[in-house]
C-alpha cells in the first residue's frame, strides 16, 4: 500500500503524529512505544489493521506529501496535515466505506477470510457448472485442508444458492454499485477471473491503495455480517480469525501480577525474563485494557501519583520524561509512562 | 495389454496423445526405467498422471522449479487428480510437519531435490509405498550443464533408499552429451535405461530475430508489433521491474490488454493474471522465466523475447510455449548489442567471484548459511580443493559464456535459424517449409503484417464480455439449479 495515501487517511489537522509510529501502529508492530502511540492518536483501535500489507517508506512518502503541500513537517519525521491535506483526507473517506470498518481488520484476520472466501467462491462457482477441470488457488497448506472439509461437510446444502444470496444481499445493503462493483472483481470462478487493484484502479481513477482498502473493509464488513449467522454453512471458513489484544507472554505476566501479590522483580524471576519486560508487559496491558481491568493503584502509588498530577503540563502527551524527573527525582520511566497512560484513557473514558 | 487411448479418455479429457506419450508410458508399464526427451508443452505431467491413475500407486516427482512447484500442483488438480502435495523448503515448518504425518493420503507427492536430501522427509518418503520416482528436469544432474543442482546427485542413492522403483528422467531439451551424463550420473548403463527422443523442432512456430539500432528502436518495434500481432502473446525479460515497466507503455500505446508477472508476485495476484490470461481476458503478458511452468495455454500465438535468454535451451524452452495447439506460431527475438552486458551480468552474478570462493574454503562454517553457496558446499564437501573449485568455476564461467555466445551466433546468423537451433541438439531436419520456417527464407521482416495476418488466428475470448454490472457478473457467477 502506498504509505502516503495512508498518511493522509490517519494524519491531523492539529495534532503532530511521528511517521514512523503511525507506520508501525497501522503494521501491528507491538512494542510499547508504538501502542502508546496509538493510545495518544487515538488510533489503539486500528493496532495492526494493515499488518498484511506491504507499507512502503516513510520518508518518500513524506518528501511526496510535503511537496504536494498536503503536509507540514514539524521536523523531519513528524506531520501534520494541511487545509489542503485536510481536503483530501475528506475525499479519499468519500471513497471508502465507514473508516470504523478497519477497526474490524484489527481484531480478525480479515486478509485470511478474504483468501478462504475467494477460494471458497471459486469451489462453489466451478460446483455449480458442474466443471472439474479448473486451475485451484493455492493459499497455504492448513487453509487448503480447511476448505476442502468445509466443502465436502456443506456440498449438499445447496451452496450454489446460499452464496447468490448472501453476496446478492451483502452487495444490495451497500447502496453503493461502485463499492458493490468493486467487490465482485475480487472475486474469481467460473469463466471469470476479476480484475487486480491495478486494473480496477485504472478503470475507477482512484488509487490501488483506496482499492486495497475498500476491499479489506468490505470483507471486514462481510465477515461480521457471517459471523453473525450462527447456522451460516460459512461458518467453518471462520475459524482461528480472532486475534488476541495482547501478546501471550504478557497476558501471562498480567495474570501472575493480578493473582498473586508478586512484585514485578519476583515475577521476573519466577517467569525467568528480564525486569524490563515484566515491565514493559505491564505497560501494554496498561494501554491496551479498560481503565477497570487493570491495577492502576497498585503500581503506581498514591504519592507519586499526585506529585505528577502538580506538575502536569496541560497537554501531558508532549510532557518529556526528562522534565518530569527534574521536578520528581524519584520517578521512573514505567511510572511516568503509565501515568500518561491513566490520564489520556480517563479522558477518553469522559 | 492396456487400451492406453481408453485410459486416456477415462482420466483425462484429451482426445489424443502427443507425439512420444503412448511410447513413454508403453515403457513404463511395461516397468522399464525410461529417459523421456520431450518438448515443452510435450504433456509431460499428463504422462505420470496417468501412470498413478492405471496403476493407482504413489508418484514421487523430484522438481527443481520450487517457486513453481505449487503451480505444477494446481495442473495436476486441474488434470483432475486431486491428492496432490507440494513439499518444498518455502513451506512454514509446521506446514511440512503436518504433511509428513498425513504423507499416506497423497498420490502424488512433489519434492525439491534439497528436501529429499534432509533425513526427516526422506524417511517419511520411504515409509510409503512408491509406484515411480519421476526426476523432472533430469539434466539438472549434469555438472557442466547451466542448471546444475548438486543436490540431484544424491538421487541415485536416494533411489535405493525408496527400495529401487521404477524411475521416470524427463527433461525437454538435453544433447546427447547431457543425456549419457544423466544415465552415468543416476548410475544406469544406457542398454539398461529405454530412451524415449522427440525431436526438439516445433514446425509450427516461425523464427525470427531483429537486430536493433538500440534499446529505443527495440522498444518501437516492441510496440509495433504488440500492437498488430494477432492472438495472446508472451513477451520475456530478464529482469522484473522491466517487464513491469514495458507492461504499463504497452498497455498506454497499443490499446491491447497487458500485464506483468513474475515470481515476484503475491499469490493471489499471480494466480489473478494466471487466470485472466487462460480465460484471454488479457492479451498479453511481459514475463520472467519464471511464467507458463505450471499453466498450458494452447492458444498462445507468439512470444518475444526482449532480453536474449543465456542459452540455447532455454531459448527453445520459451519460445515452445506458443503453438500448443498446433497452429501456426511465432517466435520473435529482440536484439541490441548492449543485451549482451546485461547476461554477462546475470552470468556474473551466479558464479563466484574467486575472493568469496576464498573467503568461502577459509571460512567453511559459512557454506550452510546461504542456500546461494550450495553448489561450492558440494565441491568442498566432495574435497575438491580451492585451487580445483577455482578452476571448475571459471571453466563454468567459460562455458557459460560459450553457450551465451552460441546464442547470440543465433541472432547474428545468416543462414536457416532452425538449421542452426537443431543442430545444437544434434538433430536435422528434412520436410522443410521455407514459407513458414525463419526470417532467412522469407523477407518476413519485410512482410510481418501480411504473416500476421495470413497465419496468426484472432482469439475468441472464453471470458464472455466483461459486465461493469455487479448484479449480472454474480448471476453468471453461480448457475442455479431450481
Amino acid at each position: 500500500m502506498e504509505l502516503s495515501t495512508l498518511y493522509i487517511l490517519f494524519g491531523d489537522l492539529t495534532q503532530t503524529r511521528r511517521a514512523k509510529a503511525l507506520k508501525n501502529i497501522l503494521a501491528g508492530r507491538r512494542t510499547v512505544s508504538n501502542l502508546y502511540w496509538a493510545l495518544e492518536y487515538d488510533l489503539l483501535p486500528y493496532f495492526g489493521a494493515l499488518r498484511d500489507f506491504k507499507l512502503g517508506d516513510e520518508k518518500n512518502a513524506l518528501d511526496r506529501l510535503a511537496h504536494l503541500g498536503l503536509i507540514v513537517l514539524t521536523d523531519r519525521f513528524s506531520f501534520q496535515l494541511t487545509n489542503q491535506g485536510r481536503d483530501q483526507q475528506v475525499n479519499l473517506l468519500k471513497l471508502l466505506p465507514p473508516i470504523k470498518k478497519l477497526t474490524i481488520a484489527a481484531q480478525n484476520d480479515v486478509v485470511r477470510f478474504s483468501s478462504r472466501f475467494i477460494f471458497a467462491t471459486q469451489i462453489v462457482s466451478e460446483y455449480s457448472y458442474s466443471n472439474k477441470r479448473y486451475y485451484p488457488q493455492t493459499i497455504g497448506f492448513f487453509d487448503d485442508q480447511l476448505i476442502k472439509r468445509w466443502f465436502i461437510q456443506n456440498k449438499q446444502r445447496q451452496l450454489p444458492n446460499y452464496f447468490q444470496e448472501l453476496l446478492d444481499r451483502f452487495l444490495t445493503q451497500l447502496h453503493d454499485d461502485l463499492l458493490a462493483e468493486i467487490f465482485i472483481q475480487s472475486l474469481t470462478g467460473h469463466h471469470f477471473s476479476g480484475e487486480t487493484e491495478d486494473q480496477l484502479s485504472a478503470k475507477m481513477g482512484v488509487p490501488p491503495t483506496i482499492i486495497q482498502l475498500q476491499w479489506l473493509m468490505l470483507y471486514a464488513d462481510l465477515l461480521t455480517r457471517v459471523q453473525q449467522i450462527p447456522t451460516s454453512p460459512l461458518k467453518l471458513l471462520l475459524v482461528g480469525l480472532a486475534r488476541s489484544p495482547m501478546a501471550n507472554s504478557t497476558n501471562k505476566t498480567l495474570i501472575m501480577y493480578r493473582n498473586t501479590d508478586y512484585t514485578p522483580e519476583q515475577i521476573a524471576s519466577r517467569r525467568r525474563i528480564k525486569l524490563t519486560t515484566v515491565y514493559e508487559h505491564l505497560l501494554e496491558a496498561a494501554i491496551v485494557l479498560p481503565v477497570n481491568q487493570f491495577p492502576f493503584s497498585r503500581l503506581l502509588a498514591e504519592p507519586t501519583k499526585q506529585a505528577l498530577e502538580s506538575h502536569q503540563p496541560s497537554i501531558i502527551g508532549e510532557w518529556a520524561f526528562k522534565e518530569a524527573k527534574a521536578a520528581i527525582p524519584d520517578l521512573s520511566f514505567f511510572e511516568f509512562r503509565l501515568f500518561q497512560v491513566l490520564d489520556k484513557k480517563r479522558k477518553n473514558d469522559d | 495389454m492396456i487400451d492406453l487411448e481408453e485410459q486416456l479418455h477415462r482420466y483425462s479429457d484429451f482426445k489424443s496423445f502427443r507425439p512420444g506419450q503412448k511410447a513413454v508410458l508403453t515403457q513404463l508399464l511395461n516397468h522399464h526405467d525410461t529417459l523421456a526427451v520431450l518438448p515443452t508443452g510435450g504433456g509431460k505431467t499428463l504422462l505420470y498422471q496417468l501412470y498413478g491413475a492405471i496403476t493407482k500407486q504413489r508418484v514421487i516427482i523430484v522438481s527443481p522449479l520450487i517457486s513453481l512447484m505449487q503451480d505444477q500442483v494446481s495442473r495436476l488438480q486441474y488434470l483432475g487428480s486431486k491428492r496432490v502435495i507440494a513439499i518444498t523448503s518455502a513451506m512454514a515448518f509446521e506446514e511440512r510437519v503436518a504433511i509428513l504425518a498425513h504423507l499416506n493420503q497423497y498420490q502424488f507427492i512433489y519434492v525439491s531435490p534439497e528436501m529429499l536430501a534432509n533425513a526427516t522427509v526422506l524417511a517419511a518418503i520411504s515409509r510409503q509405498e512408491t509406484g515411480l520416482l519421476v526426476v523432472d528436469e533430469a539434466h539438472c544432474i549434469s555438472e557442466w550443464g547451466p542448471d546444475f543442482r548438486p543436490d540431484y546427485l544424491k538421487l541415485r542413492t536416494i533411489r535405493k533408499q525408496l527400495g529401487n522403483p521404477l524411475i521416470l528422467m524427463m527433461t525437454a531439451t538435453a544433447t546427447k552429451a547431457t543425456r549419457t551424463d544423466i544415465l552415468v550420473k543416476m548410475g544406469f548403463s544406457p542398454e539398461n535405461v529405454e530412451q524415449v527422443i522427440m525431436p526438439t523442432n516445433r514446425a509450427n512456430i516461425f523464427l525470427s530475430a531483429k537486430i536493433c539500432l538500440n534499446q529505443k528502436e527495440k522498444n518501437q518495434v516492441l510496440v509495433d508489433l504488440v500492437s498488430q500481432l494477432n492472438g495472446a502473446g508472451i513477451i520475456y525479460f530478464s529482469s522484473k521491474s522491466q517487464a513491469e515497466q514495458m507492461a504499463a507503455t504497452l498497455t498506454q500505446q497499443t490499446g491491447k490488454r497487458v500485464m506483468a508477472y513474475h515470481g515476484g508476485m503475491a499469490n493471489q495476484r499471480r494466480f489473478r493474471i494466471q487466470q485472466q490470461f487462460m480465460n484471454d481476458a488479457i492479451e498479453i503478458v511481459c514475463a520472467t522465466s519464471a511464467f507458463g511452468m505450471g499453466i498450458d495455454k494452447a492458444n498462445v500465438r507468439y512470444v518475444i523475447h526482449y532480453h536474449l535468454p543465456a542459452n540455447i535451451q532455454s531459448y527453445v524452452q520459451e519460445i515452445g510455449r506458443c503453438g500448443r495447439d498446433g497452429h501456426q506460431s511465432l517466435a520473435i527475438l529482440l536484439y541490441e548489442p548492449n543485451d549482451q552486458y546485461l547476461q554477462l551480468n546475470l552470468m556474473a552474478a551466479t558464479i563466484p567471484e574467486n575472493q568469496l570462493l576464498a573467503h568461502l574454503y577459509q571460512h567453511p562454517n559459512q557454506l550452510s548459511q546461504n542456500d546461494a553457496f550450495r553448489v561450492i558446499k558440494y565441491y568442498y564437501d566432495n574435497g575438491k580443493s580451492f585451487e580445483q573449485a577455482t578452476q571448475i568455476f571459471n571453466q563454468a564461467k567459460l562455458r557459460r559464456q560459450r553457450e551465451l555466445n552460441t546464442m547470440i551466433r543465433y541472432i547474428y546468423t545468416t543462414g536457416c535459424r532452425r538449421k542452426l537451433l537443431l543442430q545444437y541438439f544434434d538433430e536435422t531436419i528434412h520436410d522443410l517449409n521455407p514459407d513458414l520456417c525463419c526470417d532467412f527464407h522469407t523477407d518476413f521482416w519485410g512482410h510481418w503484417q501480411s504473416f500476421n495476418q495470413q497465419y496468426l488466428m484472432q482469439t475468441q475470448s472464453v471470458e464472455k464480455k466483461p459486465l461493469n454490472d455487479w448484479r449480472a457478473i454474480l448471476d453468471r457467477l453461480f448457475l442455479l439449479k431450481n
